[in-house]
């Protein structure tokens, strides 16, 4: 036992085979499940799920990998894998998402593209992949400049509330803004299609 | 024996039962059940009734605590609850508060 506290340093919680753990979990380490973890589960490093592991929580963790079954939905910051051995039933929000050949899912996926937080990680990637965004995405960094200057005050009103309601959530968009505008509001729409759904 | 072990940075709020040994290094409330051993090490936090076989306490207990065997109360442990085993260890250096009740009737 004495050797569990360096053990302990390497950050890692195994939840056994024959464990039932219902209420809440929460925690800073990886997770490790291969017994049954019920409610609600936060962690801000990865959960693993066994093959043998059953989840029935709502989940929210950096990573998760799913090799055994999940019953609930999946917020992760990073990246969720569902391998060939998973199993899970929910609605999974993560900007990374995995789903291996073999695997079974039935619920949602939202990558979240439409948000324009994480800034850093768009102006690289995405373009490449989709056009159509791409031409979208400069078009709002332009807007909100236009919008920027404080005295606008006098001159126009309706950008400021427009441009303070895009910056706390992506998808409540008046977008005063005309030139993106088209643009913003299909991918709002699209937004608004995933209503979270309780299974 | 599988084993299993709550790290200790985890928070449980809530309820753990199973058959295998459970190592607590982090914080568990609400109630544990197991028909295998315990070990609450020095890090652990428990405030929780206990049920199981075995335990050991090293770290800090606030509940009752029943054992169908042993419960052992190591030196630098903490433990407020009434303890109720047919064996029962307290170690010098232990901090205890509460009632022991050796005289189990289930065994």
């Amino acid at each position: 036992m004495a050797a569990t506290k360096e053990f302990g340093s390497s950050e890692s919680t195994i939840i056994g085979p024959s464990i039932l753990i219902s209420g809440k979990l929460s925690g800073d380490e990886d997770l490790t499940v291969r017994g049954r973890v019920e409610g609600e589960l936060s962690l801000t490093r990865t959960l693993i799920v066994e093959p043998s592991g059953i989840v029935k929580a709502n989940v929210a963790v950096k990573n998760a990998i799913v090799s055994g079954v999940v019953v609930g939905n999946i917020t992760a910051t990073e990246s969720v894998e569902l391998t060939k051995e998973g199993r899970m039933v929910g609605d999974i929000r993560s900007p990374r998402v995995i789903i291996v050949d073999g695997a079974s899912f039935r619920g949602r996926v939202d990558m979240g593209n439409a948000e324009p937080r994480p800034a850093s990680e768009r102006p690289a990637t995405r373009p490449a992949y989709r056009p159509a965004t791409a031409s979208a995405r400069p078009a709002t960094v332009i807007a909100r400049p236009a919008a920027v200057p404080v005295r606008a005050g006098k001159p126009a009103p309706p950008p400021p509330p427009g441009k303070g309601d895009k910056s706390d959530k992506g998808e409540a968009k008046p977008a005063p803004p005309p030139p993106p505008a088209p643009v913003l509001v299909g991918e709002g729409g699209k937004k608004k299609v995933l209503l979270k759904k309780k299974k | 024996m599988a084993n299993t072990i709550i790290g200790s940075s985890i928070v449980i709020d809530g309820e753990i039962s199973g058959d295998e040994d459970l190592v607590i290094q982090g914080t568990v409330k609400g109630k544990i059940s197991l028909k295998e051993s315990l070990f609450v090490e020095a890090s652990g936090v428990v405030e929780a009734d206990i049920e199981v076989q075995n335990v050991e306490i090293g770290g800090r207990v606030t509940g009752n605590i029943a054992a169908t065997d042993k419960v052992e109360l190591k030196a630098d442990c903490r433990v407020v609850g009434d303890v109720r085993a047919p064996r029962i260890l307290i170690a010098d250096g232990a901090s205890f508060k509460g009632n022991v009740d050796m005289d189990v009737k289930e065994r």
